[in-house]
């Protein structure tokens, strides 16, 4: 129950009382590579997020080992040679949209954000700063973003030997479909 | 013109090295290529309920998660919620006994019966990834035990 709990109450303890959070379990994150030697690419579709629409709030947690992909062999080599997934299980994202006044929850509609934040990969925390959609709509919003990362600024190392099959830089999609937290 | 000529024993060396050569190209690909584990054809570790995989990780998650992570589970439990996933991509939420916390487990679209619907009771198999908000179990298979 810990657990649980600290997940929602960290974000709802910073929130003021009568705010709007929103929430998925099952959100997705994805990351691309494309080289002339290779195309890899990872699914993750158990993203843990939540979204105060307030404070324009926004929490992600995801589990490493939960990304799939395609090939038994690359699965094995993210975990165990790149992310380090036993070492470091959880990847997290604890931001803020920083154009919040230009969102009108209560009119339906599709609006750019942008949002920055701390992310935290490999056990390495960067600010980051990306662009992405809200679209609102009666029964929640959606979130979508799409942003490049580059695994060496969080200390993932590629041997010399395949660094040419991984891109110098991966492209990470974003899709949230958030339901009202008062729901499970 | 340089002319080479090969001895019996040379011969045979070079056909050995040919067909390692081969032979350690071919595992390369079958090795590249390997998919995942078609878990409906693997022995389970555990059978349990998916209340008691949750409890087990709420109580104690240090000692579960040596104990489950990427073990294989075969789960039963009653569907909470169905629901699409990015790329072709079922997630399938089991309840627990706690209304706050699930067992989230993912399978391929394509391999979802149609008795996997909220409310009635479903057998699965799948790897256990670990403990967010929910247990995480992914490339989840059935096991032909739902009804």
């Amino acid at each position: 129950m810990k657990r649980i709990v600290l997940f929602t109450i960290a974000v709802l303890l910073a929130l003021p009382s009568g705010a709007q959070k929103y929430m998925t379990r099952n959100g997705y994150i994805g990351f691309y590579s494309h080289t002339a030697l290779e195309d890899i690419k990872g699914d993750n579709n158990q993203v843990a997020s939540v979204l105060d629409i307030a404070t324009g709030g926004i929490v992600f947690q995801v589990l490493v080992k939960s990304f799939h992909f395609d090939k038994a062999l690359m699965e094995e080599h993210f975990n165990e040679n790149y992310m380090e997934s036993e070492k470091f299980p959880k990847s997290t994202f604890n931001g803020k949209i920083t154009n919040l006044s230009e969102v009108d929850f209560s009119k339906n509609g599709t609006y750019d954000v942008t949002v920055e934040g701390d992310l935290t990969i490999h056990g390495v925390t960067n600010k980051v700063t990306t662009k992405g959609t809200l679209e609102v709509r009666s029964d929640g919003i959606s979130a979508a973003s799409r942003f490049s990362l580059v695994p060496e600024d969080y200390k993932i190392e590629i041997p010399g030997l395949v660094r040419n099959n991984i891109a110098k830089s991966m492209e990470i999609t974003v899709t949230m479909k958030y339901e009202p937290m008062s729901g499970k | 013109m340089i002319t080479f000529r090969l001895n019996r024993s040379h011969k045979i060396a070079l056909w050995l090295i040919f067909f390692i050569a081969v032979g350690g190209i071919l595992a390369g690909l079958y090795m590249y290529n390997l998919q995942d584990k078609d878990l409906a054809k693997v022995k389970p570790d555990f059978i349990m309920t998916a209340s008691e995989l949750q409890r087990a990780f709420e109580t104690d998650e240090a000692a579960a998660g040596p104990k489950y992570i990427n073990r294989i589970i075969e789960l039963s439990g009653e569907v909470e919620s169905v629901k699409p996933g990015e790329n072709q991509t079922m997630v399938i939420t089991l309840k627990t006994e706690n209304p706050l916390s699930a067992v989230s487990c993912t399978m391929q679209s394509e391999s979802l019966p149609p008795e996997f619907v909220a409310g009635n009771q479903v057998s699965l198999r799948g790897q256990c990834s670990g403990f967010l908000m929910d247990v995480l179990m992914n490339n989840c298979t059935v096991t032909g035990k739902s009804n």
